[in-house]
């Protein structure tokens, strides 16, 4: 391979320091830099934050359904609030993308960098809920009108076994009383 | 003027950022030629090769006080380069790249001369074929003379998938180089 390829010579000296001259073109300042930098680690922050809550929360949620809970997937599906994993899979997806951002990420293999990520949030997610701060959030605190909230919407079908009576849960129970 | 000609690339752009902005025309001067040669190769034409080059070199003012003067200058402004030459890229997408202008020079030996501009315009045609993803390392690392790490920090990716795509591209060359002979 030639190292010196024929290329037509072009000077550009002339043509961008009239511009710079002129201060058609000027340097961005600083802070600008700055500014983008903490809003870089404040968005990388919010959504690890945000995907580790939600993650967490739906642990919370499918605990709630007893022992073999997960086997009554489409009684399930039919009112688990689905929202919430689906947020925080686009929490996660939007973590990934900001600490693309960063200078290191590009250095390891990427995914190396994204199974790490979820990793990391599901393991402080199962940590939190291990830690017993779901229960205490949705007895006490600022999140305690959240947590019911959610549980509510979550509690539309039976939970857990002995909780079925003839067949019908103490939810269709209820709507039924109501119905009456 | 001389006195900023012995400084380094980090020191200069430290100089434009704080003191003299007419000094950024000695950052001009040093790498014009090396990234008009680096776009070129890579957009497949000349013109558009200028194109991209001149936007870098504005970008890379405008954004000075992003660069951090502890890392490497050129690796900086190649990434501009490089960026630039992708979006430029995107956008012509369906248009086919022109081939290069061959200049014959006014040689003694036209013969020799001949020769040489076969053999290059055929390694020129090869590399045309190539994907840029192969196109690329293999232009810093033979032609920029870059090392791993510094194809690296430009492109973004890991020092192994440097290694990786240059052992790739030598291949894809040789293959495609076959081709062309039979």
């Amino acid at each position: 391979m030639s190292k010196t390829p024929k290329i037509i010579p072009v000077d550009f000296k002339k043509a961008i320091m009239a511009k710079v001259k002129s201060n058609e073109i000027s340097i961005k300042p600083r802070w600008y830099f700055i500014v983008g930098s903490l809003l870089t680690v404040a968005g990388l922050v919010g959504f690890s934050i945000g995907a580790i809550f939600l993650t967490n929360l739906t642990l919370f949620l499918l605990r709630q359904h007893g022992p073999m809970g997960q086997w009554r997937l489409q009684i399930m599906f039919n009112s688990f609030p689905l929202w919430v994993p689906i947020l925080a899979t686009v929490g996660i997806i939007l973590g990934i993308w900001m600490l693309k951002k960063y200078d290191f990420s590009y250095k390891k293999n990427p995914w190396f960098v994204i199974v790490g990520f979820i990793v990391s949030i599901i393991l402080a997610a199962f940590i939190l809920d291990y830690l017993g701060l779901n229960d205490r959030w949705s007895h006490k605190g600022p999140l305690r009108r959240f947590y019911q909230q959610v549980e509510r919407q979550n509690s539309t079908f039976p939970k857990g076994p002995g909780r079925m009576q003839n067949g019908v849960g103490k939810g269709f129970l209820r709507n039924l009383d109501s119905a009456h | 003027m001389s006195v900023i000609s012995n400084l380094s690339d980090e020191e200069i752009a430290e100089v434009v950022r704080t003191k003299d902005k007419e000094a950024y025309a000695e950052i001009i001067k040093r790498y014009q030629t090396k990234l008009m040669r680096y776009a070129s190769y890579i957009m497949g034409d000349d013109h558009m090769g200028a194109d991209v080059v001149q936007e870098g070199f504005i970008k890379a003012y405008v954004n000075l006080n992003g660069f951090n003067s502890k890392k490497k200058f050129s690796s900086w402004i190649y990434r501009i380069v490089h960026n630039e030459a992708m979006n430029m890229l995107n956008k012509h997408v369906k248009q086919l790249p022109i081939n290069r202008v061959v200049e014959f020079d006014g040689g003694v030996n036209l013969e020799n001369e001949f020769i040489k501009n076969e053999m290059i315009n055929h390694a020129h045609l090869c590399l045309e074929q190539m994907p840029i993803i192969y196109k690329e390392p293999l232009s810093l690392f033979y032609l920029e003379e870059k090392s791993y790490e510094e194809i690296s920090d430009i492109l973004r990716i890991p020092i192994g998938t440097v290694g990786t795509r240059i052992n790739r591209a030598k291949g894809i060359m040789k293959k495609l180089c076959q081709k062309h002979q039979k």
